[in-house]
């Protein structure tokens, strides 16, 4: 067996070592630096730019503008309505606007400060409850990115049926990824007069498309190369250096570095959304709950990223993971000047989950139910139907994820009268929302006797290299040194789509599992498991290309429609539940997270050691969305004012493995990366309600906030 | 520019800096020392750790002319791919390793650490990386492999 074992990750030797080659360290003989000059001014109009005094400082090669594009001037992942380069007019603090390339970084910071640039302001749309009825238009059709609705049921016979009815409004802050790794890159020419980028990613596929279209070079003369990439949490999805690199090398012929500061990290990555929620339940007094309405009301910042994901996504999680006859949720993302939000870890579902699990909580509290009981009764099952009314057949463990956390929860005991406890709940549809997002995979046989994996998908540090080659072992009965893996070109593989949505072990899973079903045929047809070797199976086929296996997978769904949305969005959904212990000094309101108790339904678990490892990066990510990450436009810049957990901050994690086995994924595997942080900011404040009486309605409850909350309750 | 002498990773090193060169800059770029990385520039990330007479500080933050006579050790230090240090092979089979971005300057605190207090205490060993920040592993892995590579150095000793 390869799959299932606490098998070490096939990249950490290299890491512990110091060994591999992120972006910034890859060193090009002659290469420029590449910097931004970028809009100092939330929304105005670009009326005079003098790069002159930049252009003739010492060291500075080309600086260029817009009109240095030769193709298209326009990016986006699903809306294509960002701009490299601002042309006449910028919409957010941090807007790129030209590009300065010196002999070194030094000489292009320096430049930066002599370009002049002269504004004229128009009016400022922060506030996306001002953005919808507001005259000044972000973009020409309007300042509603996308609406949605997610309609089952009759709402209002729903809440007749209620005996009681819990409403509250929740609302949520930017969050940066903060990944160790800033964005960086490298491009160059190579022999063959193609353009060649090297950068942090997510996707390259996906990159090579959106230079492609820039330059108007076609793709097969776009190479993108994924560098072992520090980290992405979603926010190497968009296009970050990649384009620029492209462009500059494009006018230059020569190298160019460029890796963006902290500070630059800070001020121009896409954000968590912020998300303001009125969330309505009613229930009858056995806890049922018969209905819930739902309004959502999102800032996405001027340019759409993945805003519509992040707004039907969380529509369609609104419910958490319970099965609720009436289901209304109206879900409507806005353009401001604000920050650009896009997608980070869970695209606006462990903002909802912070909704309907404190509702969850506060209904529970209002029928005198357990908290636990009335999840339990709620819960999904085989057969129930999702907010959807998608039919849930296999592989729904969220039962079961309560169960493994019962005893803990049944058996907790307040140490003193600073100690609370809280549940979380959660539920995650695996992949893209309701279109095809499929995975290419290949194998063939190399001359050295070993079976090569070629993959587009990106090790981003969640561990995909070594899990795909895990499936890889297993469906081949292969040792690991029979295999070598080819990844993260655009030459050598086709694509496997975005590392995001908890989809690489599901979905290109899937497409090694398929390529592998085919080279296992392959292999034994010529004698392979009888005794033969590779080599030899090699050298005696004449056909080379019958060496090549090819595997691909696409998550059966369905689209939903466009007014109620329902359909089958996903293939599979992720369960899971966490229980949280806290400590608050009521004196100063500060919350220390205890203990932590995580169960996780992933269908299969293909490697047990990277599962857990994924459970504490999410738990402690959800320890900084529910007590101290805040990113505040203008004022958070680095680390001195942006607080994320460090190893003080984080909790005791016990955490268990459900296998409800999914009959379409690789070995019954599902997903796990975003699910593991989606319901901890929940359980920890339902905690600090448990310890306290007081509520956080507003994350983060960090310090100040919760000394507010447990002031006020005190009169 | 001024001339430094410094022992490196155990040998003796010499090179020429600027007044105001930064540490960080002069091993990765003079001595191509890439381990060490620049997280945020600032002395807030850790990823540009190094060890200063076995006592862990940023190389961000620290002048180059300032190591002149001092014993620096960076990652490579430790062990190689074929001679592990017990602290690298820990953090391989306690999952302590993800991005891997953080990981060279995690080790060195806790080797710092290690050499220091050879049962260190969990909250110790909290404490020690308490500078050192990880995105990815939310450090429980981390801190496993630090308390496991404790055991395996008294061992060894």
């Amino acid at each position: 067996m390869y799959i299932g074992n606490e098998t070490n990750r096939i990249d950490a030797l290299d890491k512990v070592v110091g060994r591999p080659i992120y972006a910034e360290d890859l060193s090009v003989p002659g290469a420029l630096f590449g910097c931004v000059f970028r809009s100092v001014r939330p929304h105005a109009l670009i009326r005079r730019i003098d790069a002159s005094a930049a252009l003739a400082s010492s060291g500075i090669v080309k600086i260029l503008s817009y009109r240095d594009i030769p193709g298209e001037n326009i990016f986006g992942i699903i809306k294509k309505d960002q701009t490299y380069l601002a042309e006449d007019r910028v919409r957010y603090v941090g807007e790129p606007i030209l590009i300065v390339l010196g002999q070194t970084e030094e000489a292009a910071r320096k430049a930066l400060r002599l370009i002049e640039i002269e504004y004229e302001d128009i009016d400022v749309i922060s506030d996306p409850f001002i953005s919808g009825g507001s005259r000044t238009l972000i973009h020409e059709k309007g300042n509603l990115l996308s609406h949605r609705k997610v309609i089952k049921g009759d709402i209002e016979k729903g809440f007749d049926e209620a005996d009681v009815i819990v409403e509250h409004t929740y609302t949520t802050a930017w969050l940066d990824h903060a990944f160790m790794e800033t964005e960086s890159g490298v491009g160059y020419p190579d022999n063959k007069g193609r353009i060649v980028v090297v950068s942090s990613t997510q996707n390259i596929h996906y990159k090579q498309k959106e230079i492609s279209k820039l330059l108007a070079i076609p793709e097969e003369n776009i190479k993108v190369i994924q560098a072992t990439t520090g980290g992405g949490f979603g926010g190497k999805l968009d296009v970050t250096v990649e384009g620029f690199l492209a462009l500059s090398v494009y006018h230059a012929k020569r190298p160019v570095i460029m890796r963006y500061t902290r500070e630059e990290s800070f001020l121009s990555n896409t954000k968590r959304h912020p998300l303001y929620i009125e969330y309505k339940t009613g229930a009858r007094k056995d806890g049922a709950i018969t209905a819930i309405k739902v309004s959502i009301i999102g800032d996405t910042g001027p340019f759409a990223s993945y805003g519509e994901t992040v707004c039907l996504r969380a529509a369609v999680h609104a419910t958490g993971p319970y099965e609720i006859p009436n289901v209304h949720v109206d879900s409507k993302m806005f353009y401001t000047n604000n920050p650009v939000s896009g997608a980070m870890r869970g695209f606006g579902v462990p903002q909802l989950a912070f909704a309907h699990e404190s509702q969850m909580d506060e209904a529970a509290s209002m029928l005198k139910l357990d908290p636990f009981d009335i999840r339990i009764k709620n819960a999904l099952k085989k057969g129930s139907l999702t907010a959807t009314s998608q039919a849930l057949h296999n592989s729904v463990g969220i039962v079961e994820t309560l169960k493994k956390i019962e005893p803990y929860w049944r058996k907790r005991t307040r140490e003193s009268g600073k100690t609370g406890f809280g549940l979380g709940c959660m539920y995650y549809g695996i992949g893209n929302t309701g279109v095809s997002n499929p995975a290419n995979a290949c194998l063939t046989i190399t001359g050295d006797g070993k079976i090569a994996l070629h993959t587009g998908a990106c090790e981003i540090g969640q561990g995909s290299d070594t899990v795909l080659a895990q499936i890889l072992q297993e469906a081949l009965g292969l040792k690991m040194d029979d295999i070598v893996l080819v990844r993260g070109d655009t030459d050598t593989s086709k694509d496997a789509g975005s590392s995001s949505a908890s989809r690489q072990t599901y979905i290109s899973g899937g497409a090694v599992f398929d390529a592998a079903k085919k080279m296992r045929q392959y292999l034994d047809e010529k004698g392979f498991y009888k005794g033969r070797s590779i080599r030899d199976i090699y050298n005696s086929e004449a056909d080379k290309k019958l060496l090549e296996h090819n595997g691909f997978f696409d998550p059966p769904t369905t689209p939903v429609d466009p007014e109620t949305s329902k359909g089958s969005p996903y293939a599979t959904y992720a369960f899971a539940t966490h229980m949280t212990e806290v400590e608050v000094e009521k004196e100063t309101g500060s919350c220390r997270v205890k203990k932590v108790y995580a169960a996780h339904d992933v269908g299969r678990a293909i490697n047990p050691k990277n599962i857990r490892g994924q459970i504490y990066g999410g738990i402690a990510m959800g320890v900084g969305f529910a007590l101290m990450e805040e990113f505040i436009p203008g004022k958070s810049g680095s680390f001195d004012n942006y607080y994320m957990p460090t190893s003080m901050d984080m909790p005791d994690v016990e955490a268990f493995i459900v296998e409800d086995q999914e009959p379409t994924g690789p070995f019954g595997a599902k997903g796990l990366g975003e699910p593991a942080l989606i319901p901890q900011a929940a359980s920890i404040v339902n905690a600090i309600k448990d310890a306290t009486g007081v509520r956080a309605f507003e994350l983060p409850c960090h310090i100040e906030r919760l000394k507010i909350l447990l002031e006020k309750a005190k009169r | 520019m001024k001339a430094i002498h410094f022992t490196l990773n155990g040998k003796k090193a010499s090179c020429e800096v600027q007044d105001k060169e930064l540490l960080l800059h002069t091993l990765r770029e003079q001595f191509s020392l890439k381990s060490l990385k620049e997280g945020c520039g600032i002395g807030e990330c850790g990823t540009c750790t190094v060890l200063i007479d076995d006592e862990p500080h940023y190389s961000c933050l620290t002048l180059a002319s300032k190591i002149n006579g001092h014993d620096v050790k960076t990652v490579e230090y430790l062990g190689d791919a074929e001679l592990l240090h017990p602290l690298q092979k820990a953090f391989i089979d306690s999952g302590a390793v993800q991005c891997g971005y953080c990981t060279p300057g995690m080790l060195l605190s806790a080797y710092s650490l290690l050499i220091k207090n050879g049962d260190p205490s969990d909250d110790e060993i909290k404490e020690a990386i308490s500078g050192n920040l990880c995105r990815c592993t939310g450090y429980i892995q981390i801190i496993e492999a630090i308390r496991n590579a404790a055991g395996l150095c008294k061992c060894k000793s």
